[in-house]
């Protein structure tokens, strides 16, 4: 793998800054997809523009997620690829997601050029909110030294094993680099000829910067998994469950804000996922009382059915949260649990088929450990 | 344990052959026991794991769901989706801790009464071992 070397003399921002408005220059592509910063200047948004005024106020990079990018490049492309060539930067998380929809036919990676970077982490929004100026600090510091503080970043962040390369279009390379230097890597063929079309030369050596980046991801393996095999352990049984989602107030921010549940109404905000009123009174007989709002265990249980072989570890639904429950935590210990079931990463590869869409007739192996009872069934009636 | 304790179990059966082996039970006078609460659907692969999830969560002793033998499927390849769904739903709940033996997965084909009466016993025998299901008694869920 390859790359083109980049001078940073101005802060990496200004990197990516430079090279968005060397892309419009040049009309390799038509416009840009960015996080700008709020006229209020104590959040961002997404921002479509090919306006080189626009981008000089971009991030591009952000220091927070709002919202997450999957969404935005959703809104712009649900009704299949538009004819505009469009240069998105993400992070690596919504690169990952992106290429989940992208599977679920919700986003159309066509004419889309996923930027992305190595990834220091994003601040949780009430903390940005909270303190806009200390937090852009904060990131600035992080994403120059190309480290990432976990007391400043969203806490899946401190535990993320994919902060680098994924299934982007261009990545930039950051981490084990020296100071004034950055990568330009393209990684697919629509990144590669997007560089080839500005006149960039990819022929610098990465093995340096892939050394770096296989080192600390290495250690955040480690760690992500005592760390959630710690969440998993506070979860057992219905008591664990009932502690964990005790605050919960029902409000389903956690799923609005998941770039991963698109369905246009969700089961559980449907009118047959509520409780017949004529039945509840019977119901808090039998078992001595019913709290409001109910079936929360349900809804979060169920969300785990239904999206947690596409769950990415943004984090989104922790910064949703009202009552500060660590959803994203518990939702990244189930899905890297239940996409290991299939041998399956979300965001890894668009060419690999969501497990749901796809069956084997001679199934995986866990699959088969886990359904073991009606598979011996079956080879007692043959 | 109280022996006259008899189990719900909320069968989801698929009609072109569970449902069906279940008739075949009953118009063979085969015996099965009343803990069974059969219910009809088009396939196997029409139920959402949320609703085994639903049924179990609203005190089902045991939720058996049930379809054609793979291969076999009306739908040609719906049981192979619903074997998926529910391994994830089995993980899930090993993963929670909790009671996943209360979930059970059957092939069973339009020509097996005598098949469908035997998981339908084998299975209540089960349950009634393992009791109530605990979500009955939890007001906070
Ligand atoms: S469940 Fe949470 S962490 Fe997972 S993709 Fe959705 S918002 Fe991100
Ligand atoms: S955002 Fe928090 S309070 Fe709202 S439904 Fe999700 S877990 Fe419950
Ligand atoms: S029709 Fe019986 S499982 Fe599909």
């Amino acid at each position: 793998m390859q790359g083109a070397s980049l001078k940073v003399v101005d802060g990496i921002k200004s990197v990516v800054r430079d090279f968005l408005r060397k892309a419009l220059e040049s009309e390799a592509a038509d416009a840009v997809l960015v996080p700008v910063r709020t006229p209020a200047k104590d959040s961002y948004a997404w921002i479509l523009t090919n306006d080189q005024a626009v981008l000089d106020e971009a991030g591009p990079l952000a220091p927070t997620m709002p919202v997450q990018g999957a969404k935005a490049l959703k809104s712009l492309t649900r009704k299949g690829q538009g004819t505009a060539r469009v240069i998105a930067v993400m992070r690596p998380c919504e690169v990952r997601a992106a290429v989940e929809l992208s599977k679920l036919n919700q986003v159309h990676l066509d004419n889309i050029i996923l930027l992305s970077y190595d990834c220091t982490g994003a601040v949780p929004l009430q903390d940005y909110v909270g303190d806009p100026a200390g937090s852009e600090e904060r990131f600035d510091s992080m994403l120059e030294a190309r480290k990432t503080e976990e007391s400043a970043v969203k806490p899946v962040c401190g535990i993320c094993v994919d902060f680098s390369l994924v299934d982007s279009d261009i990545h930039l390379g950051l981490i084990g680099l020296a100071g004034e230097s950055a990568l330009l890597i393209p990684n697919s063929e629509k990144g590669a000829a997007l560089l080839e079309a500005m006149g960039i030369a990819c022929e610098e050596d990465t093995s340096g910067w892939m050394q770096a980046v296989s080192g600390l991801k290495a250690e955040r393996e480690d760690k992500r998994s005592k760390a959630l095999a710690e969440t998993g352990a506070s979860l057992q049984g219905f008591d664990g469950l009932h502690a964990a989602f005790a605050d919960c107030v029902g409000c389903h921010n956690c799923q609005s804000a998941c770039p991963i549940c698109y369905c246009r109404q969700c089961y559980f905000d449907s009118e047959v996922a509520r409780r017949d009123p004529a039945a509840l009174l019977d119901t808090a007989i039998a078992r001595g009382g019913i709290a409001f709002p109910g079936d929360r265990v349900m809804f979060h249980t169920g969300r785990m059915a239904h999206m947690s072989l596409s769950c990415v570890s943004c984090g989104q639904c922790s910064d949703a949260c009202p009552v500060s429950i660590p959803v994203a935590d518990i939702f990244s210990y189930m899905a890297d649990l239940t996409q290991a079931t299939f041998e399956y990463a979300a965001g890894r590869d668009d060419g690999e088929p969501l497990p749901l869409r796809q069956y084997r007739e001679d199934e995986v192996e866990k699959v088969h450990e886990i359904v073991k009872g009606a598979e011996e069934e079956e080879v007692a009636h043959e | 344990m109280d022996k006259g304790f008899t189990p719900r179990i909320t069968a989801l059966l698929c009609q072109w052959c569970s449902y069906t082996g279940a008739d075949l039970a009953g118009t063979s006078r085969l015996q099965y026991p009343t803990s069974i609460i059969a219910m009809k659907v088009m396939c196997s692969s029409r139920v959402d794991p949320v609703l085994l999830l639903k049924a179990y969560l609203s005190g089902s002793g045991g939720v058996l769901l049930a379809g054609c033998h793979p291969g076999d499927c009306h739908y040609e390849v719906g049981n192979y989706h619903t074997r998926r769904r529910f391994a994830i739903l089995k993980a899930i709940f090993d993963t929670l801790g909790l009671e996943s033996a209360r979930l059970k997965l059957s092939w069973i084909s339009a020509s097996e009464g005598p098949k469908f009466a035997q998981v339908a016993n084998e299975y209540t025998d089960e349950i009634k071992k393992m009791g109530e299901n605990p979500s009955k008694k939890k007001m906070f869920l």
